[in-house]
């Protein structure tokens, strides 16, 4: 299985590489438009800051291209940053406009002082139906590593998972093709292998 | 976390080959630090496959280092690392390059400030603990967590199982682990499993 991992200078782009590779799908990175329109399935990855890594895609024409494949309706996969891009707009040392796929917008994780912030570390979801197909339901399958200091804003009903961490909010949204999540399958372990190897399978 | 400990003291550049050939081996976040003089470097590990990097003296040197990497990657990918000693009753922060402490900043005044130019995470080092297996210092853990909400990992001291479960009822967010796997009977199976029997929670 043919996957593009688009590569616009994301931090975690490496360790993306390796999950997909250990899964055993054949994941080629990527920066050129042409190779992500081709491509069978798309993952977007994404450590860092918001409005440098919109600039970054937005620069190599990527945009257009992560536009096209999402119009043909072939799966892509927003990991991090991945997903908080793909909202209408994100605040982060800014305000930027973002992909504007979903409504909503991404905001630092309120601290009242009992949480941390960042959120870093594991911490147990709670899937929605538009979560179950790439989201087992058994506790070993639910737990993941997560690791942001901002949270997306969306709409109810595109919510695949939600976490509890302070007040509950979203970190999984499914619609159309796209399925996108806030926290790290590739460094989530088995639970993320299990999440990846669903992803190579899923049939939107 | 992997640190290379002698490329600040030796004003050199990190060796990044060994953290490739980690981060191909693992599927747990990577921290890497040493050496990380500038935004550049910064880059470079994490195309290396760091998650991470860790700032500690080169953020000293260049305070505003912790402003541009957080700001082109992101807060959650800027750790502090803090080296402190007890001297008299009062904490003074350890230059390792010096051997010794220095007088400023205060680390108090240093943690402020650290935090507001953007760390997303402070790993605390008990110097005088390192390798000494007595137990964390655990006072010295409270003294940075009241200055800021930022996720805290405590170093130093480890010496038996008993000495993690002591720290974290103690309320310490998470504990770096050295001197305890590498040159004892002991490997995380055996922790997460003596954890759970304290009655402390573990992720399934």
């Amino acid at each position: 299985m043919n996957v593009t991992i688009v590569d616009y200078g994301a931090g975690n782009l490496r360790s993306v590489y390796q999950a997909f590779f250990l899964a055993g799908a054949d994941p080629v990175t990527s920066n050129d438009p042409d190779v992500v329109r081709r491509a069978e399935r798309v993952v977007l990855p994404g450590v860092g800051a918001a409005g440098a890594a919109l600039e970054a895609l937005r620069a190599r024409d990527l945009d257009a291209a992560l536009d096209d494949v999402r119009h043909v309706g072939r799966p892509i996969l927003g990991i991090c940053l991945g997903l908080q891009m793909m909202a209408d707009e994100v605040q982060e040392f800014g305000t930027h406009r973002g992909l504007g796929w979903m409504r909503g917008k991404v905001a630092r994780i309120p601290s009242d002082g009992n949480i941390r912030v960042p959120h870093m570390g594991w911490s147990p979801v709670d899937v929605t139906e538009r979560g179950h197909d790439l989201i087992g339901s058994s506790a070993k399958d639910r737990n993941f590593y997560f690791c942001h200091s901002n949270r997306l804003y969306a709409d109810r009903d595109v919510a695949a998972a939600t976490v509890a961490y302070g007040e509950p909010f979203t970190v999984a949204v499914q619609f159309e093709s796209i399925f996108a999540v806030q926290f790290h399958p590739e460094k989530s372990q088995l639970a993320g292998q299990r999440f990846i190897k669903r992803f190579l399978d899923w049939a939107p | 976390m992997v640190v290379d400990i002698d490329a600040s003291r030796e004003g050199r550049q990190p060796h990044f080959a060994v953290l490739e050939a980690i981060s191909k081996e693992v599927q747990v976040p990577v921290t890497f630090g040493g050496g990380i003089a500038s935004v550049a470097l910064a880059r470079r590990a994490l195309e290396s496959g760091a998650d991470k990097i860790a700032l500690t003296t080169t953020a000293l040197d260049r305070p505003d280092l912790i402003d541009d990497a957080a700001h082109a990657f992101g807060a959650q990918a800027v750790v502090l690392g803090l080296d402190l000693v007890w001297r008299d009753g009062v904490l003074r922060l350890y230059d390792h390059r010096l051997r010794g402490t220095v007088d400023r900043p205060n680390p108090v005044e240093w943690v402020k400030e650290a935090v507001s130019r953007g760390v997303g995470e402070i790993r605390v080092m008990a110097v005088d603990r390192e390798g000494v297996r007595e137990g964390f210092d655990v006072p010295l853990y409270a003294s940075i967590r009241e200055l800021t909400d930022v996720p805290i990992i405590l170093e130093g001291g480890a010496g038996n199982l008993t000495h993690i479960a002591e720290a974290m009822k103690a309320g310490v967010d998470s504990v770096g682990l050295g001197t305890l796997l590498v040159f004892s009977d002991n490997n995380l199976v055996k922790v997460r499993r003596f954890l759970e029997g304290a009655g402390l929670p573990m992720r399934p």
